[in-house]
């Protein structure tokens, strides 16, 4: 994963200074959420002024998840939405302090599955991470795929293909608060589609 | 590149805004392809566990509907999520609130 620094110092741009007019310039990550809106708490939230702890994932995306959890006539109201919205950067956070703190202690730089599987076992989310192992394994097996075909561009074709690979329901175990271990369908979703997540047992 | 298209395909959560959640945490200085797909795994797995762990402890299964005490009474009383206590807090009713604040400043009156 490339980092997504900016810089407005011209040695790092590789520029000499006299190219560079006044003012500054700064190199803009580069985002591919587009028109996505960082806070979603307010209809077309402002990108530019928001403080790091509310990062928050698209609403719409969240809304869509708990609606395919909760019984098919179940209504969520929308303080709940926008809670579990913040619960969601929150829970990220969790997890990623707990890999980080690892990967220091093993003097790494660079966290790894490894580490953020670790973290979910030592934080309460033990019951993810064989269900996560799972898609790993599968998603690793696309991407050797990918590599295995020489001279064709991964266009409209490839991708195709393997979004059916990942439409297929995939068996995983459990989940469910109790720890009883469970043979559940897992249904993945294609960023498109709408997500069909069924008896996934949360008691 | 194309590993990113491959994993937008299969998971419905933005990466890269995962990612820069992942990366507002202090100390993080890099993340690997791995940490960052099952990041976004797990979080979906934990948005479908809240929710329905929430619906069915709380008043959802009467009502039929996932309100934001049902959020805040399942992190209060699962130990798994515990942590989301401090952005979750019960909301209590303003007159109550302006009574325990008159009795604090009452106490306060007392030295």
């Amino acid at each position: 994963m490339d980092g997504d620094s900016s810089t407005t110092d011209t040695s790092q741009l590789g520029i000499t200074g006299e190219y560079m007019a006044s003012g500054q310039y700064v190199l803009q990550p580069q985002d591919e959420d587009g028109e996505e809106s960082m806070n979603d708490h307010e209809e077309g939230g402002a990108k530019e002024n928001y403080r790091e702890q509310d990062i928050y994932l698209p609403i719409a995306n969240v809304a869509r998840i708990m609606k395919n959890a909760v019984p098919q006539t179940g209504k969520i109201a929308k303080d709940a939405k926008e809670c579990v919205q913040e619960c969601v950067s929150e829970f990220i956070s969790f997890i990623t302090s707990e890999a980080s703190e690892r990967c220091h202690q093993e003097k790494r730089k660079t966290i790894n599955g490894e580490d953020i599987l670790f973290a979910m076992s030592t934080l309460g989310f033990d019951m993810y991470v064989d269900p996560l192992k799972l898609y790993l394994q599968k998603f690793r097996e696309a991407m050797k795929g990918e590599k295995g075909i020489a001279g064709v561009p991964v266009g409209e074709g490839l991708t195709e293909e393997l979004t059916d690979d990942f439409t297929n329901p995939l068996p995983a175990g459990i989940i469910t608060a109790d720890g009883q271990q469970q043979n559940v369908m897992v249904y993945t979703t294609s960023y498109q589609q709408i997500p069909t997540v069924q008896q996934i047992q949360f008691s | 590149l194309s590993g990113e298209n491959l994993a937008k395909k299969t998971i419905s959560l933005p990466i890269s805004r995962v990612r820069l959640i992942m990366k507002s945490s202090p100390d993080v200085s890099s993340i690997n392809q791995d940490a960052l797909f099952l990041t976004t795994k797990a979080t979906e797995l934990f948005v479908q566990h809240l929710a329905l762990s929430s619906f069915n402890n709380g008043c959802g299964k009467e009502t039929n509907s996932l309100s934001y005490s049902d959020l805040a009474k399942t992190a209060e009383e699962s130990e798994t999520f515990h942590f989301l206590t401090d952005i979750l807090p019960k909301k209590i009713l303003a007159r109550d609130y302006l009574k325990s604040l008159e009795q604090m400043q009452e106490e306060d009156a007392d030295f």
